[in-house]
């Protein structure tokens, strides 16, 4: 009896715990095996999802300006078959979204739930057509790229457009280089679905992995660039030019307090500029810098011991003879005996011949490439370029005696004001940045420190260049613009311009490279005027600019006159 | 042959406080989820109206639109500066 308990008892376990291991089973599988592909299908039927992007970060001045930001605007979408009569509400909807009444019928016509009439409408606009309570129409919220200064810093700053997919993106300028910071990471939900598979705009779950983007504080300083922005742009109708662009940099950082050039284009409406305004020149346009480029060449002899500012030219009586050519000065007027101060302050370029010669090829290079003429400078800006060098073995005796006045040597703007730098700043050559700083949106700034590039030439032989440069402003063709009292160290430059294997007299680039206070420089700025028709000398067109903007600069930082 | 009724009322007891329990958690849960849905909201009004404001702000407070207004209303730009370099002679020893 007790056996015959005992076998039932066994069966009926074991038909127990194979049912139990069977339910088990299939649970995993459902469960387990399935669950993505199940998790899936059920979402599918309540909702589905969809990507949501991060608010971009803003662009901050040194100020504390949003110069670039984010603003509230609006889609606005319809449901047809809620719209009672198409033409009369195609003709409201069309005045009021500036759209075409034809295109917005044809919307409205359409036998669907949902259809989107217009993206990026404004808050106003939208204010207009809420009162009008058209049934079937409403609004989604997006945001839009703001540019509250309109075109100051167009170019510095870039734009934000479209990628492939419809995504926005950063290009050119700070919006294209610091993109990825700026843009944030994209976050995803679950938008709930009607029973008849509309979205429902206010059912969205909880959202996964969205961060918004980064700000940036810049260097950049507003009154700065607005006060180079007009003055530029002045001087560009003043004196008949085809172009020009200029920068302001703070020697001792290397932060950029402005940069500016023209023709520009409005960040707000892009669209309707051509392409080739979105480019920044200032990195990417390459020139021969003319006699800007003699205070790098004299710093280096200074520097190499082979002169002082007193060693006199024995070559400057003349016209000097050189494979087959022959060197001029600018105004054909000769200077014998002069010193290295006077060869900067008359802007010789028979002065410069006999400082090439004295430094000799090898050691003129090498400096060249101590002020980084060739590199990239490094600077935090999509579209930076650099003119190749030629190589060593291809310099030859007239290449040389040019390359010391600036001719049959190219540079780009950002290049020479960096290599500058090492003048104003104890010979410690600066990388230039826009960027001061990162801003999470937790609220933590990463500082982006000052970099020193190299060391081209002493603190003793930048001071005495500085000297020389100084003397060049007070005494050479560029003083009437100077304003009275200050100490001001600057260059000026009349580069032509080379076209079709020779140089074209009546076409230039005008220029002017300064720094200022002279004995604590607080900026340091390259002026450049694009064929100016009114006078192709530099010191004519881009001193007088330089020469504004430094004053009005030095008046904004409470600078006395120290004279 | 009591303990079992004890225990039996014991856990009837447990299992009708519990769910009483449950029905008050979640009765809790229903109102401040609907509390939570309008601070959300709140919240939600806050930036659009923040956002609303900054952008307001930055574009009156925009040199461009400054200058435009100080031109429309007289202002000039100031030629020239006074600097005092000289310390004003105060509270000096005599």
């Amino acid at each position: 009896m007790i056996d015959i308990m005992t076998w039932r008892y066994r069966v009926t376990l074991l038909f127990f715990l194979f049912f139990f291991f069977s339910i088990l089973a299939r649970l995993f599988y459902w469960q387990v095996v399935r669950a993505e592909e199940l998790a899936a299908l059920g979402q599918d039927q309540y909702g589905r999802i969809v990507k949501l992007n991060p608010q971009r970060g803003e662009i901050i001045t040194s100020d504390g300006f949003a110069i670039a930001a984010n603003k509230l605007s609006y889609l606005v979408f319809a449901n047809p078959k809620e719209i009672k009569d198409v033409n009369e509400e195609s003709a409201v909807l069309s005045t009021l979204l500036d759209e075409d009444t034809a295109s917005i019928s044809a919307l409205l016509s359409l036998n669907r739930y949902w259809v989107a009439l217009k993206s990026h409408v404004d808050r106003q606009t939208k204010e207009k057509i809420e009162p009008l309570h058209i049934p079937g129409v409403g609004f989604e919220e997006q945001t839009v790229r703001f540019y509250p200064e309109a075109s100051t810093a167009a170019k510095l700053l870039g734009f934000v457009g479209k990628d492939e997919n419809g995504n926005d993106k950063g290009y050119f300028g700070l919006e294209g280089y610091y993109d990825r910071q700026l843009h944030g990471k994209t976050g995803l939900a679950v938008q709930i679905h009607d029973a008849l598979g509309q979205p429902i705009l206010a059912k969205m779950n909880d959202t996964v992995g969205e961060v918004d983007g980064r700000n940036l504080i810049l260097h950049v300083d507003r009154t700065i660039q607005f006060l180079l922005d007009n003055t530029l742009k002045s001087g560009i109708e003043e004196y008949g030019a085809a172009s020009g662009m200029a920068a302001v940099m703070d020697p001792k950082t290397g932060g950029i307090l402005a940069m500016s050039s023209f023709p520009t284009f409005d960040p707000r409406d892009y669209q309707n500029y051509s392409d080739s305004l979105y480019r920044n020149p200032f990195l990417s346009d390459t020139y021969e810098p003319g006699s800007t480029f003699k205070p790098l060449i004299m710093a280096s002899a200074l520097d190499a011991g082979f002169l002082t500012p007193d060693t006199r030219c024995t070559i400057c009586a003349g016209p000097v003879a050189i494979g087959g050519y022959d060197i001029h000065t600018w105004n054909d007027q000769y200077n014998a005996n002069e010193t290295m101060t006077q060869v900067i302050q008359h802007s010789d370029n028979t002065g410069m011949v006999f400082v090439g010669r004295k430094l000799g090829e090898d050691r003129m290079l090498s400096y060249i490439k101590k002020f980084g003429i060739g590199d990239l400078t490094g600077i935090d800006l999509q579209g930076e370029g650099t003119p190749p060098t030629r190589a060593d073995n291809q310099w030859y005796p007239i290449d040389l005696a040019t390359a010391t006045f600036g001719q049959g040597i190219t540079v780009t703007p950002i290049e020479l004001l960096t290599a500058f730098s090492a003048i104003a700043n104890d010979g410690k050559m600066m990388e230039p940045h826009v960027v001061s700083a990162v801003q999470t949106p937790d609220g933590e700034t990463i500082p982006i420190l000052p970099k020193v590039v190299s060391q081209p030439v002493s603190a003793q032989t930048a001071k005495v260049m500085t000297e020389m440069m100084v003397n060049a402003v007070d005494n050479g063709e560029a003083k009437w613009a100077k304003p009275k009292g200050y100490r001001i160290a600057g260059k000026t430059g009349t580069a032509q311009i080379p076209i079709a294997g020779h140089y074209d007299a009546n076409k230039t680039i005008a220029s002017f490279i300064g720094f200022a206070p002279a004995e604590n420089p607080k900026f340091l700025m390259l002026v450049i005027i694009d064929r100016p028709t009114t006078s192709i000398y530099g010191a004519e067109t881009a001193a007088p600019v330089f020469f504004k903007v430094a004053k009005d600069i030095m008046t904004y930082y409470g600078i006395p006159p120290s004279e | 042959m009591k303990r079992p009724v004890y225990l039996l009322i014991f856990v009837i007891s447990v299992i009708v406080g519990l769910s009483l329990a449950q029905i008050s958690v979640a009765n809790q849960i229903a109102t401040t989820g609907s509390e939570l849905a309008d601070l959300q909201k709140q919240v939600s009004d806050y930036k659009r109206d923040n956002m609303v404001l900054n952008e307001q702000f930055l574009e009156a407070s925009s040199l461009t639109n400054i200058s435009q207004k100080a031109d429309k209303l007289g202002f000039v730009e100031a030629k020239s500066q006074v600097y005092l370099n000289t310390p004003l002679p105060l509270a000096l020893k005599q």
